[in-house]
């Protein structure tokens, strides 16, 4: 029997279960092979820019941390960097470390729950139980630390909201341990999974060649052998006081995603375990004036911060006035989950079509914002 | 008499057997997708209370509403909402579906929820614990018990209030028109 | 003689009308006429090696009646960002598209074409992007009110102005006794 060549239009999502988030892609099928893919997306969208010029500066910190859900930590990262450079305020030496860590923390949320998702993607049920399940201990952390699971709004212009409670540390590294013991499993189930390695290895590739022109960053980017990482090419906070390297995976296809990313865990636990050794004492936050009379000088700035998915950038304008001009947020997902998906699909088969974008991270809420 | 004593007793067995297994629409529609795996998987284990995960929507029995709804969801919900079948019941999941919440004044996402949707169960919170979830859930069970869980009937007989709200905000109305 | 410096005595010599300064360590702000600019972000991605479009942002000066396109682009050999402004006439906001330099770059246009209402010349879809069927002002204009826009179109909830002791009226609806907390009964200890 010959295969019928005729186009046929596939719509995936909005309500897919394998859809990360809530977007749509409309897809042009013949067979089984996907002949050309479009992204539709503005599902989520909440004019969050639209609201935060409506706002009191202070009154930013509790909505930049709901543009990504996922990771909301490199948000506030951000808003407080860029408020600090237009203001020119300094941060104790104390709450940058901290800073560090929470940052890391989300990193290693983040990914856990991404395990759970590609996992999910491709058929294998156990991984997301047990991932989303460890996940939670770093949220139990996060709840401690901050008083909220999901939305944190702990870091603020000028440090960080608390000091860390009694024996916090000593609980982290017993969280760290228990996890890095934990990997070895995930190996075993996941990483070297037969299945995995068969639905990973030269599937969805990017090429070398066109990645840094094409707006790939952070773990897609490094998965194609190229070593930027905005932690070491611009460094901010202590970064450039703790040891650690680029990762980086030859290949561009899912698994060498994923091998950056395994990796990245094991580094990220690292650099957590450096910052609770190095961590001075001291303050954690230095005031500035009456959140209610709050006027930022005249000014702009762009800050970027390294996030689970690649480079979270922020545009921040101040007109000298009690409210921002503009905050311009770009989300690593942007570019990965409109214009490069759109690329990436074209030739792939339908079943993979929900691995790939769990490979790149997609995260409907930081495109539409 | 006695007929109407076998169809009582039809109708509590039946919303015994509805209520052990909630089936949830998968469809995240706002970031309170992201509390529903913790409470779906090992730690939190929803499914211990019958509630599971359901693909479609001609299977599933409960629309969990996670978040806000921005008007381009909302005509996509409708649609999901009217191809369930009934028995089916309306969650709204954090505080943007009961008064907008931190987006009370943004342009592109509904405020009340109840005004589009018949809701039986809200969930405060911003983001709600899986412990809410759930206890949102077990009320939701005890109304179906006590046969209050009836949102599905008012949106059958206020068909017309419903449609009117929700042909005001979404401008194009392409969709076709279900008839129950 | 360092990166910074060097990129700007580049662009000055070979776009006389450029005005370039250094905002700080590794972050040029560039200002440029904006019908220049097609040629000159493609300038400094092939000859100064900005090979990184980070974004193209857009800012709303509607005092000036104009607005700003900034476009963000960045050296990961120099380790330099650039942005790169260019002021649009308000009332008819024209620009050229960097398509042909930047893929993604279509992405940003779109939402700037539909957040703004500025027009990219040479771009092949412009069509709606995240709104649907929006009929007002492009929402992201300054003179866009969007606490008004909101009272028209939507119903608020009661009760959102009078800040009363929910707890009260919830144990009230549902026959509930009133919980006790922590802080009403500290005799008891």
């Amino acid at each position: 029997m010959t295969q019928v060549e005729k186009e046929t239009t596939l719509y995936l999502g909005p309500q897919h279960p394998g859809i990360t988030g809530n977007m749509m892609i409309e897809l042009k099928v013949t067979g089984d092979t996907v002949q050309r893919a479009k992204t539709h997306v503005g599902y989520l969208h909440r004019g969050f820019e639209k609201l935060m010029e409506e706002r009191l500066w202070m009154q930013c910190f509790p909505i930049v941390c709901r543009i990504c859900v996922p990771e909301p930590d490199p948000n506030e990262e951000n808003l407080a960097r860029a408020i600090e450079e237009i203001e020119g305020r300094e941060v104790p030496e104390r709450a940058q470390y901290i800073r560090v860590m929470v940052l890391e923390l989300s990193r290693i949320a983040s990914y856990f729950l991404w395990m759970g998702g590609q996992a999910g993607s491709m058929g294998l049920y156990t991984m997301p139980q047990w991932t989303v399940g460890d996940r939670d201990y770093i949220l139990d952390l996060f709840e401690e630390l901050t008083g909220g699971r999901v939305y944190h709004m702990y870091i603020w212009a000028g440090g960080v909201r608390r000091d860390l409670p009694d024996g916090f540390a000593g609980r982290v590294r017993r969280v760290l341990d228990y996890l890095e013991e934990r990997l070895t499993d995930y190996d075993r189930l996941f990483f070297q999974n037969a299945l995995f390695l068969k639905r990973s290895q030269g599937v969805g590739v990017i090429d070398k060649d066109k990645a840094m022109e094409w707006g790939v960053v952070g773990p897609p980017l490094r998965g194609c052998g190229i070593a930027h990482d905005v932690r070491k090419d611009e460094p901010y906070e202590v970064y450039d006081k703790l040891d650690f390297e680029i990762i980086t995976h030859e290949g561009g296809d899912i698994y060498a995603r994923a091998m950056v990313r395994r990796r990245e865990i094991e580094q990220s636990i690292s650099i957590i375990r450096q910052v609770l050794d190095k961590m001075p004492g001291g303050p954690v936050h230095n005031p500035g004036p009456n959140p209610l009379k709050w006027k930022l000088p005249a000014g702009e700035a762009y800050v970027r911060t390294e996030s689970a998915r690649g480079e979270f950038g922020y545009y921040v304008v101040s007109d000298g006035s009690l409210k921002p001009r503009r905050i311009h947020v770009r989300g690593p997902a942007y570019v990965h989950g409109v214009s490069l998906l759109e690329k990436m699909l074209v030739g792939a088969n339908i079943a993979d079509v929900s691995v790939i974008m769990n490979s790149l991270g997609t995260c409907p809420p930081e495109i539409e914002r | 008499m006695k007929e109407d004593w076998g169809r009582e007793a039809g109708n509590i067995i039946s919303n015994w057997a509805r209520k052990h297994s909630l089936w949830v629409l998968a469809y995240g529609t706002g970031c309170g997708a992201i509390e529903i795996p913790p409470t779906m998987t090992s730690r939190y284990d929803a499914e211990r209370f019958g509630i599971s995960g359901m693909a479609t929507p001609r299977q599933a029995d409960v629309l969990l509403i996670t978040g806000y709804l921005s008007v381009k969801t909302l005509k996509r919900v409708i649609r999901s909402y009217e191809q369930m079948q009934a028995p089916k019941y309306v969650i709204g999941f954090g505080s943007c579906t009961i008064n907008g919440g931190m987006y009370w004044d943004s342009y592109n996402t509904v405020k009340r929820l109840d005004d589009y949707l018949p809701v039986d169960v809200f969930i405060n919170g911003c983001m709600p614990r899986p412990e809410a979830v759930i206890d949102g859930f077990v009320k939701l069970q005890e109304l179906i018990a006590s046969k209050k869980a009836n949102g599905w009937i008012r949106y059958q007989e206020n068909l017309d209030w419903y449609r009117a709200n929700q042909k005001k905000v979404i401008k194009n109305w392409n969709m076709p028109d279900y008839n129950w | 003689m360092n990166h910074e410096e060097h990129i700007i005595n580049t662009i000055h010599t070979t776009f006389k009308s450029a005005e370039a300064e250094i905002q700080r360590k590794g972050r040029l702000l560039i200002r440029l006429r904006s019908d220049l600019l097609p040629a000159f972000v493609s300038y400094l991605k092939n000859y100064l090696d900005f090979n990184h479009l980070v974004m193209i942002s857009c800012v709303d000066w509607m005092e000036d009646n104009q607005f700003e396109l900034v476009y963000h682009l960045y050296s990961y050999a120099q380790k330099v960002h650039a942005m790169v402004k260019v002021r649009l006439n308000r009332s008819q906001p024209q620009a050229q598209t960097i398509l042909p330099f930047w893929d993604q770059a279509g992405t940003y246009e779109r939402e700037i074409h539909e957040m703004y209402g500025v027009y990219f010349e040479g771009h092949p879809d412009l069509s709606e992007f995240i709104l649907e069927d929006w009929d007002d002002i492009p929402p992201m204009r300054r003179d866009f009110k969007t606490r008004e826009f909101v009272n028209e179109n939507y119903e608020w909830r009661k009760g959102r102005e009078d800040a009363q002791d929910v707890r009260r009226t919830i144990s009230e609806r549902y026959d509930e006794k009133l919980p006790q907390f922590n802080n009403d009964d500290k005799a008891n200890g």
